[in-house]
């Protein structure tokens, strides 16, 4: 049997989660929504995740904020963690990858992309 | 959730950053230009932009793009935050706003064009300096680098060496590409983790995994640089592999799985064959490469710009998508002042649902007052019992009522676009102040609040505020003011909309009326009245029709709207002060105050919003006209009399003026009227119920409500009932 992968997705936006949650569901993944950075953490304090993905400019604790205590933290460290970026720049990726990102998904995405990066990532 | 409702959910978020936005940049207009407040902005122009791709609106999306950008570099200081430059956003903001109901509702796209190269020029006028930069569009057509003279042609200065060596890797390429298109044939790809790529998470194993997917498969494997065991580092990478790769699969597809990792991973792609080491010597990390060598191979930069599917507009590089890395602060202070930061933690629920949950607090509400009646009537006292059942109903009542409450800010947020938009056709520049933003009420009294507000903002600034000469030449500050505000006072709340100008101009409104023969000549009017003729049907004081105010709808339709809402309108003026506009509103529209009263053996409820006064008339104050009619005359005036009983068709109750009680009602369309019944029993709060879906319509009947007795009360329709049962020429008459 196999143990469908949990995501944790990150965006402040109700509409962009529920696309998220939409594209993800439907393709078997098991999704989990927050709406902001500092929600994020107290969700993966008491669960468990195997991808976050998490939007960039959000209100308390945004994205990079919230990469940096994951990654600084025990529990998540080593999670795969995919940025939602409107830009697919060098330099926004550079930073995204600096930030303890371990990706990126671009917006708008389509659902086969972000389902091959899910996947790319997933462990 | 079908891709409809998610669609609604945008739209909804779209309001409230275009409000978070607004609020943004007026506090920004005040002087509160801190990095929260602006971040606020941009983030809520990004936020319209994010989901304006999501769902394929393209010029909603250009636009807020260019718009983002410009606020971006606000942000970051390199744009000065002038007032001129507030004053571009704040109509940008409009432009956005027009362009999200385009999006909403159809129709075209407001025309964006000037406002596009005005936005272009403020954010040039201030990176002039950094001007060369920003001529080259990011991942638009890299590969129109190809030239002849490298070198020379370009301005690139810097980084001409970089420049260099793209230009020979793409020479390099397409010497590569055709022997390949000739005769199909595998390719090796290399694979090289270096130490950092086990960080951030990354797994460069699935990489590999996703190689083989592709139809690759391990040709070798370097284990050269495996040091001994002692010195065995897990986190470093010694490892690396040779891939052998059929013919068809795309070289574009094995760089995308290697997108992630960067320059924590070498990629090599060579001809089939091709000893890995001869490569990779070519592309270490870091250092920029040498001229390439000699070897066909195309060298693969982990970073390389890859076409993006939105065209987006040149973009300057100073942009970000986030804050500097110093900001974010674990625990930000739970208020951090800007007004786009209240996200709050909240649930959307369904209207309906609730809409269901405040009706069966309205049955509990009925069903506590029968229950009290029920044991008054068998003798038992349980006084402390009903007493605390009582109180736990209003608690929640008030507390499913709060659920459907929302600030009255949402409707007041809308007002400076208002007056911006008024500014520039009237030229009269009004400062707002605004007080009790935060006072809530009913969702659905907000939601139809919008309309009549608008019209009194625009009457009290066409018709209200004088032109800047006439205020200087009356000893006033140029600039008008406008005060709105919203209290809580007795359950019901007050809204005001008050203007400094000239005043109700009595002569004219009177002169006017006299003249549309809205009142007779000779009528003896109080100031009071002559200020509430112009909301008479068909008055219009303008004397020109502007296209502000003389839109076809009149005051008369503003009173309309409020009363639907079970509220009232009322005005103050003072020659030479200005005008206020006074709005009573219930709370809720679920709920309304009514006067109970008996025709015949039928109990009624009159909406107390009609009620002016109820009397039991002396003799003389009746007058009969002709046979069955009968005019009430109030304090001077005469109004007809309308008998409930005949109306409804009750077999008995008062049947003339003198036995009964009259109820002096105010209509919209049939003027005042005087109900006959036989007596008034109560006034309390009752639940409305509609007649239309639990039976059918029924003319002159509002709907019905239970009583605490248990019994059903029909509710009056009282504009439907007066304006059907009194013919026309005799409401002249009157």
């Amino acid at each position: 049997m196999t143990i469908s992968t949990r995501i944790l997705t990150v965006d402040d936006s109700a509409s962009m989660r529920a696309l998220l949650n939409h594209a993800l569901t439907s393709n078997g993944f098991e999704v989990a929504q927050a709406d902001d950075g500092v929600a994020a953490l107290e969700w993966l304090a008491v669960n468990e995740v195997d991808v976050v993905i998490t939007d960039i400019n959000m209100p308390r604790l945004d994205g990079f904020g919230l990469i940096e205590q994951v990654r600084g933290g025990t529990r998540h460290r080593d999670r795969p963690i995919l940025v939602l970026t409107t830009e697919s720049s060098d330099e926004k990726k550079n930073r995204a990858r600096r930030a303890g990102a371990t990706g990126w998904i671009v917006k708008p995405f389509d659902t086969e992309k972000l389902v091959a990066a899910v996947r790319r990532v997933a462990h | 959730m079908t891709p409809e409702e998610i669609q609604q959910i945008f739209f909804v978020e779209c309001e409230e950053s275009l409000a978070a936005a607004e609020a943004g940049l007026a506090a920004c207009q005040s002087g509160t230009q801190d990095g929260d407040t602006i971040n606020g902005v941009f983030r809520a122009v990004h936020s319209i932009k994010g989901g304006a791709g999501a769902f394929g609106f393209i010029e909603l999306q250009a636009y807020t793009h260019t718009f983002e950008t410009l606020l971006s570099d606000v942000r970051e200081g390199t744009v000065d935050l002038t007032d001129d430059l507030i004053g571009l956003l704040l109509r940008a903001l409009d432009t956005l706003s027009d362009h999200v109901m385009t999006a909403r509702e159809g129709g075209s796209a407001p025309d964006d064009a000037a406002l596009i190269v005005e936005m272009q020029a403020a954010q040039a006028g201030a990176a002039s300096a950094a001007a060369p930069e920003a001529e080259e569009a990011p991942a638009a057509a890299p590969v129109a680098k190809v030239d002849d003279t490298p070198l020379a042609a370009q301005d690139s200065g810097d980084d001409g060496l970089d420049f260099d060596l793209d230009s020979l890797l793409d020479d390099l390429t397409s010497d590569f590409d055709q022997p390949k298109a000739a005769e199909p044939q595998g390719w090796d790809v290399h694979v090289r983790p270096h130490a950092g790529a086990m960080r951030n998470g990354s797994e460069p194993l699935l990489m590999l995994r996703e190689l083989v997917e592709l139809g690759g498969h391990c040709t070798h494997c370097d284990v050269g640089s495996v040091p001994s065991l002692d010195q065995f580092d897990p986190s470093q990478g010694y490892l690396g592999w040779t891939f052998s790769m059929p013919a068809e699969a795309e070289v574009d597809a094995v760089r995308e799985i290697f997108d992630f990792i960067g320059s924590d991973c070498t990629i090599a792609i060579g001809e089939e064959g091709m000893p890995a080491a001869e490569i990779e010597q070519a592309q270490a990390p870091t250092p920029p490469a040498p001229p390439a060598p000699a070897a066909p191979t195309e060298a693969v930069e982990p970073a390389k710009p890859t076409a993006t599917p939105a065209a987006a507009p040149a973009t300057p590089p100073s942009e970000a998508a986030a804050p500097a890395p110093a900001t974010p602060a674990p625990a930000a202070a739970p208020n951090s002042g800007s007004a786009a930061s209240a996200a709050g933690q909240s649930i959307r629920i369904e209207l309906l649902k609730l809409d269901r949950l405040i009706d069966l607090v309205g049955e509990l509400v009925i069903a506590q007052a029968m229950l009290v009646q029920r044991l008054d009537g068998a003798g038992i006292t349980a006084t402390e019992e009903l007493a605390l059942l009582e109180n736990l109903t209003r608690d929640i009542q008030e507390s499913a009522m709060s659920i459907r409450a929302q600030p009255i800010s949402s409707v007041f947020s809308r007002v400076p676009r208002i007056l911006r938009d008024l500014a520039s056709t009237t030229g009269k520049h009004v400062k707002l102040d605004v007080i009790g933003e935060s006072t809530e009420l009913d969702k659905t009294v907000i939601e139809r609040l919008g309309e009549p507000l608008t019209h009194l903002i625009r009457n009290a600034v066409d018709h209200g505020i004088e032109s800047a000469e006439d205020r200087i030449a009356a000893g006033k500050n140029p600039e008008g003011t406008l005060t709105l505000s919203a209290e809580h006072r007795s359950g019901r709340i007050l809204i005001s909309i008050a203007d400094d100008g000239a005043g109700i101009n009595r002569e004219r409104v009177l002169a006017k009326a006299i003249e549309k023969g809205i009142v007779a000549p000779e009528a003896q009017l109080s100031a009071e009245e002559i200020d509430h003729l112009i909301f008479a049907p068909g008055f219009s004081t303008a004397q020109t029709i502007s296209s502000v105010s003389g839109r076809g709808v009149g005051m008369d339709v503003v009173r309309q709207n409020v009363k639907d809402l079970g509220g009232r309108i009322m005005i103050e003026s003072k020659p030479g002060e200005g005008t206020t506009f006074v709005l009573t509103l219930p709370l809720t529209l679920a709920i309304s105050d009514g006067m109970i009263v008996n025709v015949g053996d039928q109990t009624l409820v009159v909406p107390l919003a009609h009620v002016l006064e109820s009397l039991r008339p002396a003799e003389g104050d009746v007058k009969a006209l002709g046979s069955s009619r009968h005019m009430l005359n109030v304090r001077g005036r005469y109004i007809p009399v309308l008998s409930l009983r005949e109306a409804l068709g009750a077999n008995s109750g008062a049947t003339s003026p003198e036995e009964g009680v009259l109820i002096v009602v105010d209509t919209e369309s049939a003027g005042q009227a005087a109900l006959l019944v036989d007596d008034i029993q109560d006034q309390r709060q009752f639940v409305i119920k509609s007649l239309a879906t639990n039976y059918r319509t029924v003319e002159g009947v509002a709907g019905a409500t239970i009583l605490g007795d248990g019994r059903v009360a029909l509710i009056v329709d009282v504009d439907g009932l007066v304006a059907c049962a009194l013919p026309t020429q005799e409401r002249q008459a009157a």
